[in-house]
């Protein structure tokens, strides 16, 4: 097992983790752990939400910039952690004890 | 004394002949002209036209195979950070209890549109109601309940947009003539413009609102297949066999006895006779039925529901008060009648409950739980009945007159609603009180009676109410009556197990 698998694995690993993807900086899908329609789903929306998150992060202080982004909603948190050339989200049910 | 005298000749002339008297003259008509002109049927020339048959190539979804070290040097350094914010969140109580409340907050129903046709003949009821598939559209079928012989009357079928900004409360957005009076109407569960309707004459109708040229499609017609009485309700059927466009059937009832099934449906423009049932009285149980009433006659059918889970399961209600359960997988063919149609008549009565006194106005199952349904009549009661023993499990008195429909509310399992012959609209809510109303309201103008009554199961707020003045009402519902409480099916659950003990 390559290393990357690896690496999602143990964040898979956590307690009430439902799914992790990672997207490139063209919003493609590149690792996935949940179905495909779901995945693209995420991918496209929430790349979509990360960059202009990003923007307006800049646009307030231009020093700045998006490191971390989570969407807490009734039924999950879905973390974002973007990059210049990749995307990483990951999706919990934090209520999930 | 007597001598000869010779007396002289007189001579006369002849004065009756004249001489004639010639005179010439002449006429001449004018020239006739004559024009000379060549004409030549037109040569027509038929070419046919064809593009090519474009092939979209259904491409497999495949991610792309990225194994490059910036990918894993990207999750090395986003590994750390996801990890503590994981582990802190399941240890996080900063979301505890916390909601956000997207909604404006309603306290009170509301009545927020009263509607009513112009042009509309005077002395229309509102016969039936039916909210479009998308919840914005609101039909109306105009008719009256009380002829005396032939039906001479002008009816209209109207709808309203209540999604619109600008609606006109005095004008219908589109109505439609229908030449007898309309007694129900129904809208395709899935195609919006699709609408279904009853006529006194007993023809079952079917229009495309999206034509309003001509948005008349297909009639069964008065004839041998087809009601010979009012037809009191249509609805449609999910098919559990049927595929495609004959997803749903439509299911006529009508106060001759029979229960027939169409196939209807938007593309083919017609309507097809597929199965039919007849109500008997023998079905009644026997200490009601009346003396003189003959086991083979026919009993008017006046509300039909299908039951949620199963819906090959119905149950109905008829004139003499009877309430049924019945399957259209019945196979029990009803000997000789006089009534002669293309398919066979089947009695489809499984099981009788206890029966009303006088005609039922309506019947619904629950949305919620399977054995649970609700009826109501001219005696003045609503009962809820469980398919599991004849006696009602509730049985409700508003004294507010005759009970003209009553129906389930379709977000909160233990709300019901009800509209009386004295203009009310009553809202139950069991969690509450199984006596009291917890919303008592006036629907009708001028305490008229109130006919029907239909909440929108797309936008759950919105109730509609029609009375005999011709009147339409809209509500608006409060939260207390449109969001669900957690553990309230257990209410709903607790008085069908009430039959059993």
């Amino acid at each position: 097992m390559s290393e990357v698998e690896e690496m999602l694995k143990r964040i898979q690993g956590h307690k009430g983790v439902i799914g992790i993807i990672v997207v490139n900086s063209e919003g493609i899908p590149i690792r996935t752990t949940l179905d495909n329609s779901t995945t693209v789903q995420y991918a496209g929306l929430i790349h979509n939400l990360s960059n202009k998150a990003r923007s307006v992060v800049r646009d307030i202080d231009p020093q700045n910039d998006l490191t971390f982004l989570r969407i807490r909603s009734k039924k999950h948190e879905i973390m974002v952690a973007p990059d210049k050339e990749y995307i990483l989200i990951c999706i919990q049910n934090p209520s999930d004890n | 004394m007597f001598s000869d005298e010779t007396l002289d000749a007189i001579e006369f002339k002849s004065s009756w002949k004249k001489e004639r008297r010639v005179r010439d003259s002449s006429t001449q008509t004018s020239e006739i002209i004559t024009n000379d002109v060549a004409a030549q049927s037109i040569d027509r020339h038929e070419i046919e036209v064809q593009t090519d048959e474009v092939y979209e190539k259904a491409t497999p979804y495949r991610f792309v195979n990225d194994k490059s070290q910036e990918l894993k040097d990207f999750l090395e350094r986003v590994e750390p950070m996801l990890h503590e914010q994981l582990e802190k969140n399941l240890h996080s109580h900063a979301f505890d209890g916390y909601d956000v409340n997207w909604h404006e907050e309603t306290k009170t129903v509301t009545c927020v549109h009263t509607l009513s046709h112009a042009d509309l003949e005077p002395g229309l009821n509102v016969t039936g109601l039916s909210w479009n598939s998308t919840g914005s559209t609101v039909a109306v079928s105009y008719g009256r309940f009380d002829h005396e012989d032939w039906c001479t009357h002008k009816s209209l079928l109207c709808t309203w947009n209540v999604d619109r900004k600008n609606i006109n409360p005095k004008k219908a957005d589109v109505a439609v003539d229908v030449s007898s009076c309309l007694m129900c109407v129904a809208f395709h569960p899935e195609v919006p413009a699709f609408i279904a309707g009853g006529t006194f004459n007993g023809e079952v109708q079917l229009w495309d609102l999206s034509q309003p040229d001509n948005p008349f499609l297909a009639s069964s017609g008065i004839e041998d297949d087809s009601h010979r009485d009012p037809v009191s309700r249509v609805v449609w059927v999910l098919d559990p066999e049927g595929k495609g466009k004959n997803k749903y059937k439509l299911v006529s009832i009508s106060g001759d006895g029979k229960i027939l099934v169409w196939q209807a449906s938007p593309q083919t423009k017609e309507i097809k006779l597929l199965d039919g049932f007849l109500l008997l009285a023998e079905s009644m149980p026997r200490s009601m039925r009346k003396g003189r009433l003959r086991p083979d006659a026919e009993m008017g059918v006046t509300a039909i529901s299908y039951t949620h889970e199963d819906k090959t399961l119905f149950v109905v209600g008829s004139e003499g008060g009877g309430v049924f359960k019945c399957s259209m997988n019945s196979s029990d063919r009803v000997a000789a009648t006089h009534i002669q149609l293309s398919v066979p008549l089947k009695n489809p009565v499984s099981f009788a409950f206890t029966p009303h006194v006088g005609p039922v106005y309506a019947v619904e199952c629950s949305p919620y739980h399977r054995n649970l349904f609700l009826t109501c009549g001219i005696d003045q009661t609503a009962r809820v009945y469980s398919m599991l023993q004849a006696k009602p499990v509730l049985e409700l008195e508003p004294a507010a007159g005759y009970i003209f429909s009553a129906r389930w509310s379709p977000v909160r399992p233990s709300v019901f609603a009800v509209v009386t012959g004295e203009g009310q609209l009553l809202i139950y809510d069991l969690v509450v009180h199984k006596v009291n109303p917890v919303c008592t309201l006036e629907a009708g103008s001028d305490k008229k009676p109130v006919y029907t009554l239909e909440f929108n199961l797309h936008n759950r707020q919105l109730l509609a109410t029609g009375d005999e003045l011709g009147d339409v009402r809209v509500w608006q519902l409060n939260d207390d009556l449109t969001i669900q409480d957690p553990g309230e099916e257990t209410v709903l659950a607790d008085l069908a197990d009430s039959a059993l003990e």
